[in-house]
């Protein structure tokens, strides 16, 4: 059986990994490179990398920096930030990117994600969508780190870049973002039950049971956490023997 | 870029701080609070906890007091004797002790209490060391860990409820404002602010031929224990005004040692004079960071207007981040010949972890270094 | 790391569309001494072992490794008999006689070391979802040289959507429960050609016993 991955997500900003809550990214965590050489001895499913930092400033991603990282990786690895052209998508995947996030420019430039797909295969193309609900109850789409509203409504959005290619949808609550309150499950089961590909849920994951809540009340294929692992002694390794005991399938190295 | 507090010098590339409208950081700001703080309510809540917790009818200890031998676990013991506790005093032994250091641990006793050293298996910490250098960069990584778990370990078999530490790194050098405010230290604290950077004690099992059972006192007691035992652990530096120059002052009035001249790569010779690798430890964090031991120092200065923020600049720049040669007086092949590390090996995990984006590295990504082998910052401190 | 050292020239085939250092390095780490990742047909004709690593779409591939004068110095390698293959992902599924990804006429003729066709994975469950992404086991066949020492169901990393179906199940080596079951490795009966479905230099322990069993052969 295909396994529940558990996925540790990494926020680059400027010269650094940051870490906030509701995409207020104001706290820095530390150096990138020795987290991802911490997973590497946890042997963790795979891990997400974003540069928050790139879209808002227009930069294009920073190759070398990743390469570098990428070098470091011995685990599949999805690369965002910034990325708006096909080029991007092709030198990111050939300094060490396993699969490639888009976000702001799949609203943009949506054929950007059909493009994509026919080129490079829908299995690397990852669209990332940042939600937040609106006063009226309305799971909406946002861009731009979660400041530039699309008046779209999440479940439809997702729709959307099935048909066009997407491979995966990386779901993140921007008002669960950081709390460690718990996933919005009612958002990820939304968006799964909608959709074919796989579904990485993320933004609010505190405990083990938040984990097993997802996996309990939704489809999703994966979870991904980083205020988890960056404040707490919680392990990703120790996730997946907790999500084990509950008899759900995860991965576990020996 | 990175930017710089306006009023140390601190740059936003630093873990856990933050700045405000006025640029200016979150350790200066917390730092300016304190001076609102009525020290003598403190003081009285100081003798309303202890009394709380410390042992009724004197069979027991007063409180654990987690004790490196420097000048502020020093000043600490002074300040609880003066307090009228009856402290246990417990060294989690450091990585590598120098003469000094071993000078200096002898006399905290000799202030009048009783003292238990553990030192941990040094064929296993050698090994973790190394581990934590070349995959984390930090070298210091086990000792972060032990000195949090030994203490609370011993407080926890010996049923002493109570535990002091010194200060709250997050007070001196920022940290989300919850954190500051926090007067206690639990486990959750330890992960999230002891510089553990994410690597866990769980991870090391399987490594290098490292068992569960090397890591004993590596290893927090149970949530259970801790509650059996109802420990709490509180910050002297909440209660008490906190500076290190003062406490070294205070300490050498009772007999602890300090070095004829600077420590390499710092601005003083009154701290981390205990452990040879301590250089290796400052140095990992100038190249991720773009700040060392030079510039936390006089960050401190600063904030009590013993130093202009200009001159501080240019002693850092004279100081901060120079590449460790030696340290304490030890040739750095020395240092790393205890962890069988050779140089040439030691600088590929230094360029390894150098931030390039802070610092100059050429077309194929590898770090510069100058003459002296020093890395070349691409900011400018000012 | 390994304490096996295998001589020889290992070239990984870069075709343009997809990450090649991680292979480069997993081959390294696994005790490949000479490792060259390459487009240059000449060095590909003088490898003694030659690796297709794999992200993209079979047309795309198929049309840069025509164009860039790759398929005839591969074909020619195969037909030598000496030459050890691997394929990872797509580089698998190069291997078949026929693609259907990606292609405008719907059909693209792949290398043709092993005779299948790749086609497109079908659900048969309820939240078999496409495409296949993550850690899955991998049932091997008991005397196959690319998991020996490796138990019965390990998991692997896959990232495809497609698979290779082969016209002999002889040259099948592994196969994994997805989909109603595909191929999830080959090794074929009469030459040293392998591949994996999955990523076998991100499959971690798993992928790094795989590989240096590669490098045995």
């Amino acid at each position: 059986m295909l396994k529940t991955r558990i996925i540790p997500t990494l926020l680059f900003k400027n010269v650094g990994l940051v870490k906030g809550k509701e995409f207020d990214s104001g706290r820095r965590v530390g150096a990138a490179l020795q987290s991802i050489r911490v997973y590497n001895l946890r042997e963790v499913d795979e891990l997400v990398f974003l540069d928050i930092a790139a879209t808002p400033s227009g930069a294009r991603p920073d190759f070398r920096e990743i390469d570098e990282l990428a070098d470091n990786c011995f685990m599949p690895m999805t690369v965002g930030g910034g990325v708006k052209s096909l080029d991007d998508i092709r030198d990111l995947l050939a300094v060490g990117a396993d699969k490639v996030a888009i976000n702001s420019a799949a609203v943009e430039t949506p054929e950007l994600v059909r493009a994509g797909a026919n080129e490079f295969g829908s299995q690397c193309i990852v669209v990332s969508i940042d939600v937040r609900h609106g006063a009226d109850g309305k799971a909406e789409v946002f861009t731009h780190c979660g400041t530039r509203s699309t008046g779209r409504d999440a479940v439809s959005w997702a729709k959307r870049v099935e048909e066009l290619g997407a491979g995966e949808i990386l779901l993140t609550s921007i008002e669960r973002d950081g709390m460690m309150a718990g996933y919005d499950v009612e958002l990820v089961r939304d968006v799964a039950a909608a959709v074919n590909v796989p579904v990485i849920a993320s933004g609010g994951c505190g405990n083990y049971g938040h984990m097993a809540s997802v996996l309990a009340n939704t489809r999703a294929s994966a979870l991904a956490a980083a205020s988890i692992f960056h404040f707490t002694e919680q392990t990703p390794r120790e996730a997946k023997r907790h999500l084990a005991g509950l008899g759900h399938r995860v991965r576990l190295a020996t | 870029m990175i930017r710089f507090c306006s009023r140390c010098l601190y740059p936003d590339s630093k873990p856990d701080l933050w700045f405000d409208a006025r640029g200016v950081c979150s350790a200066c700001i917390g730092f300016e609070q304190r001076k609102e703080v009525d020290w003598e309510e403190r003081r009285r809540e100081f003798i309303a906890v202890t009394d709380r917790y410390r042992s009724k009818g004197g069979s027991n200890y007063d409180c654990v007091v987690p004790v490196s031998g420097g000048k502020d676990s020093t000043y600490q013991v002074v300040r609880l004797l003066q307090e009228g506790l009856n402290p246990l005093c417990v060294t989690a032994m450091t990585d590598s002790l120098s003469e000094i250091g071993r000078r200096n641990l002898e006399n905290i006793s000799k202030l009048g209490v009783d003292h238990i050293e553990i030192t941990l298996n040094p064929v296993v910490r050698r090994r973790i060391n190394r581990l934590a250098l070349t995959e984390i960069g930090d070298i210091s990584w086990p000792e972060h860990v032990a000195i949090f778990t030994v203490p609370v370990r011993i407080a926890t078999q010996l049923r002493v409820p109570m535990l002091v530490w010194g200060e709250n790194s997050q007070n001196e050098y920022g940290g989300p404002a919850a954190a500051q405010e926090n007067n206690v230290l639990d486990r959750r604290w330890l992960e999230e602010f002891g510089g553990l950077l994410g690597l866990r004690v769980s991870d090391l099992v399987g490594l290098g031929g490292i068992t569960g059972r090397d890591l004993i006192q590596y290893s927090y007691p149970s949530d259970n224990d801790l509650k059996s035992t109802g420990i709490t652990g509180i910050f002297l530096g909440y209660y008490f005004p906190w500076d290190g120059y003062q406490n070294a002052l205070i300490a050498q009035g009772y007999g602890f040692e300090t070095l004829p001249t600077m420590v390499e790569g710092s601005l003083a010779n009154y701290e981390n004079l205990d452990n040879y690798q301590t250089g290796i430890h400052d140095y990992f964090k100038y190249l991720k960071f773009g700040f060392g031991r030079a510039t936390d120092i006089a960050n401190n200065h600063i904030r009590r207007g013993r130093l202009s923020r200009e001159d501080a600049v240019s002693m850092v720049k004279r100081h901060d981040g120079k590449f460790p040669w030696t340290y304490l007086g030890r040739s750095i092949a020395e240092i790393l010949r205890e962890i069988d590390m050779t140089v040439d090996e030691f600088m590929a995990v230094c360029d390894r972890f150098t931030n390039k984006r802070l610092f100059k590295a050429d077309n194929r990504g590898k770090p510069v270094r100058d003459r002296e082998g020093n890395l070349v910052p691409v900011f400018e401190l000012k | 790391m390994s304490a096996v050292v295998t001589a020889g020239l290992t070239v990984v085939v870069d075709y343009g569309l997809c990450n090649v250092d991680s292979m480069v390095r997993a081959l390294e780490e696994c005790g490949a001494r000479e490792v060259e990742r390459t487009r240059d047909p000449r060095l590909v004709a003088r490898a003694d072992r030659i690796v297709l690593p794999g992200v993209g779409t079979f047309a795309a591939a198929m049309r840069n490794l025509r164009e860039w004068h790759l398929l005839d110095v591969i074909r020619e390698a195969s037909a030598r008999g000496n030459v050890p293959f691997l394929g990872a992902c797509l580089g698998m599924q190069l291997m078949a006689t026929r693609g259907t990804e990606g292609g405008a006429s719907g059909e693209t003729e792949g290398i043709g070391l092993v005779s299948g066709d790749v086609v497109r994975l079908e659900p048969t469950e309820l939240n078999e979802r496409l495409p296949h992404i993550g850690w899955n086991e991998v049932d091997a066949r008991v005397d196959s040289a690319l998991f020996a020492g490796l138990s019965a169901g390990s998991d692997f990393y896959f990232v495809h959507s497609y698979h290779l179906r082969l016209s002999q199940t002889a040259d099948e080596a592994a196969r994994t429960p997805y989909c109603g079951g595909f191929t999830a490795a080959i090794e074929a009966r009469d030459k040293p050609v392998f591949g994996t479905q999955f990523h076998p230099e991100k499959s971690q322990r798993n992928g790094f016993a795989l590989i240096r069993n590669f490098l045995a052969v």
